[in-house]
């Protein structure tokens, strides 16, 4: 009796195992299409950038030359890079910055119950929705230095004196490309932060409510505590965006008036590609590489911490 | 008939207070649209200059002294024949949807098995695989742009549309994936048992059982992927320059500028014709993109 159940117990366990390596097979191999994708696609040319970058490689130039950190201080002493560098950095700071001032007031204004809360909301995203290109091409012809809309109601307001043309004098252009990488990017920390708000139990602020709380309180105690995370996961993915975006200073000012909209993106582009020197402009790509590490990190962390909830 | 009376003056001041209630929503109400007003001007007024211009006679464009936020000559819609008739509009368009399709396909024939194995067949390791595999969205395009342009030019489809289709899943199949299993977490086990026990192998339970509940979930794969390649400009400026290859927004932004001359009417109208209805099409599914990138399963 005891025997007969042993074998069974065995027999189930074999079966088992079996069936579990079966399973292990068939989902490895189905992961094995999108990992060999991503690891050729994306994991060798990242690891090929690097060899690109410690070697002389163009256009031209088939076989390629060993040349140590030759490309990275060479870049260092070029001043239109560490120009690119602090733009970007500035750049983005201050972009963040106020992308998520107007992105906290439209998102505490969108929560509300008000009719037609839907349409009203479809319309403030379009920055965001719309191709990136095509609305930096919009803004290219708001900025136009004869027909700027920009200036014929800012003008008409009395906002603005004479008609600075917004994309050529070398103090307006970095404030112009700011503000339409602001104007992209603030319905997306809204909606993020939306996602957020709606997160927060309502029973919650009700109960705050009885007790006594004021408005401020409970947002100080409630609301934004627990909207914290999920703005910082939104301004980490907004970084990353921001950092390697090329399309808006390209289309805008290809960097000008005398590099004082230089990016790093654009610099890599006018190096690597248009003049083919692709190990200097792999170089030039990867200086963004220390300041997205961390970023990432703290994204991926955080995905982790979610995945295991 | 003090009863009356103090009913009829209970009756009255329930009414004040409804009153006063309906006039504190109201209030509400109102302020909410005014906050919102600058917002609405900010975000809408760019596309309403969009449509102006593309609507607008060469001659109403350029006149300096009348307003120029509407129509001083009868709106033509010159630019938009222009376009299809003496540029590669019409390629581009051809060009964008198949090069969305290709795409959209390679990331589903990529990104819904690995999604299903991430999600649902509890391999060991698989948190860390998904986690790998997200990473590729976050590595971006100008990292890989100088190496990918190498690989391109192994395959022999630089200067074609091809090019962009074997370079966009780089960016939709980490996406994808990760919002695949997040909807592949959400259909409960029991469906797939049961088909396991019914004797369907294992592909049999996932095509019979598992995709048809997740039909939501692909098609909103699919829009991601349509939408993330419309906002690319990088690679297609790289890897493609000649004209009739081009996908939209590339064209519009390089083909369409002779010298130095911008040709507004015709730029506007092809930037709007194609612009809008993806716009459109992506803040339906906007919320999902959110809780795709902020949060590992979708509510």
């Amino acid at each position: 009796m005891a025997d007969a159940e042993l074998a069974v117990g065995r027999r189930v366990g074999v079966r088992h195992r079996a069936f579990t390596r079966e399973r292990l097979v068939f989902g490895y191999s189905l992961l094995v299409p999108a990992i060999l994708y991503m690891a050729l696609l994306v994991g060798v040319p990242f690891f090929f950038s690097l060899y690109l970058a410690l070697s002389d490689a163009s256009v031209g130039n088939q076989v390629a030359q060993y040349v140590g950190l030759r490309n990275f201080i060479a870049i260092f002493q070029d001043s239109t890079v560490r120009l690119a560098l602090r733009n970007t950095i500035v750049f983005t700071v201050i972009a963040g910055i106020f992308k998520i001032v107007l992105g906290t007031l439209m998102a505490f204004l969108l929560v509300q119950e008000i009719p037609g809360k839907k349409f009203i909301r479809s319309l403030v995203v379009l920055p965001w929705t719309l191709p990136v290109a095509i609305s930096a091409l919009a803004w290219k012809w708001m900025f136009d230095p004869q027909f700027s809309a920009i200036n014929y109601v800012a003008t008409r307001l009395h906002l603005i004196h004479g008609w600075p043309n917004w994309l050529g004098e070398p103090g307006l252009a970095p404030a112009a490309v700011i503000a339409v990488n602001v104007w992209r990017g603030f319905p997306f920390a809204a909606i993020v932060l939306m996602a957020g708000m709606s997160a927060v139990p309502p029973e919650l602020l009700d109960a705050a409510k009885v007790d006594g709380a004021t408005f401020f309180l409970r947002y100080q105690h409630i609301v934004i505590p627990l909207i914290a995370p999920i703005l910082f996961v939104g301004l980490l993915f907004d970084t990353v965006f921001t950092l390697s975006d090329i399309s808006i200073v390209y289309l805008l000012t290809m960097g000008g008036p005398e590099n004082f909209t230089e990016i790093l993106p654009t610099r890599a582009f006018e190096i690597g590609i248009q003049a083919g020197a692709l190990g200097r402009g792999a170089a030039i790509a990867l200086v963004l590489f220390p300041i997205l590490v961390p970023v990432v990190y703290f994204l991926l962390r955080n995905l982790r911490r979610r995945e295991a909830l | 008939m003090n009863g009356v009376e103090a009913l009829g003056r209970r009756a009255a001041l329930l009414e004040e207070g409804a009153r006063r209630a309906q006039a504190r929503a109201l209030r509400r109400y109102v302020l909410v649209y005014l906050g919102l007003v600058p917002f609405l001007f900010i975000a809408v007024f760019p596309v309403f200059w969009m449509a102006i211009t593309a609507f607008k006679t060469d001659a109403d464009l350029v006149n300096p002294r009348v307003f120029p936020f509407w129509f001083h000559q009868h709106p033509t819609l010159g630019h938009f024949t222009y376009l299809f008739q003496h540029t590669y509009y019409g390629d581009w368009i051809v060009n964008t949807m198949l090069i969305a399709a290709c795409v959209s396909l390679v990331t589903l024939l990529l990104g819904v098995p690995g999604g299903y194995a991430l999600a649902r067949l509890g391999l060991p390791g698989a948190e860390n695989m998904g986690i790998a595999i997200f990473l590729g969205y976050l590595i971006p395009p100008i990292l890989l742009f100088i190496p990918l342009s190498r690989v391109v030019a192994l395959t022999h489809l630089i200067d074609t549309r091809w090019a962009l289709v074997l370079v966009y899943p780089t960016f939709t199949v980490p996406y994808c994936t990760w919002l695949l299993s997040g909807f592949f977490k959400t259909v409960p086990p029991e469906i797939e048992e049961a088909a396991l026990v019914d004797g369907c192998g294992r592909v049999g339970a996932l095509v019979r059982t598992v995709l048809p509940v997740s039909l939501a979930g692909i098609l909103t794969a699919v829009i991601f992927a349509f939408t993330l390649t419309m906002q690319d400009f990088l690679y297609s400026l790289v890897y493609v320059s000649v004209s009739d290859q081009k996908p939209v927004p590339l064209g519009v932004a390089t083909d369409l500028i002779r010298g130095d001359v911008y040709f507004w009417g015709s730029l506007m109208a092809g930037a709007l014709l194609v612009g809008v209805p993806v716009a459109i099409l992506y803040s339906f599914f906007l919320d999902q993109f959110i809780s795709g990138i902020t949060s590992a399963a979708v509510k």
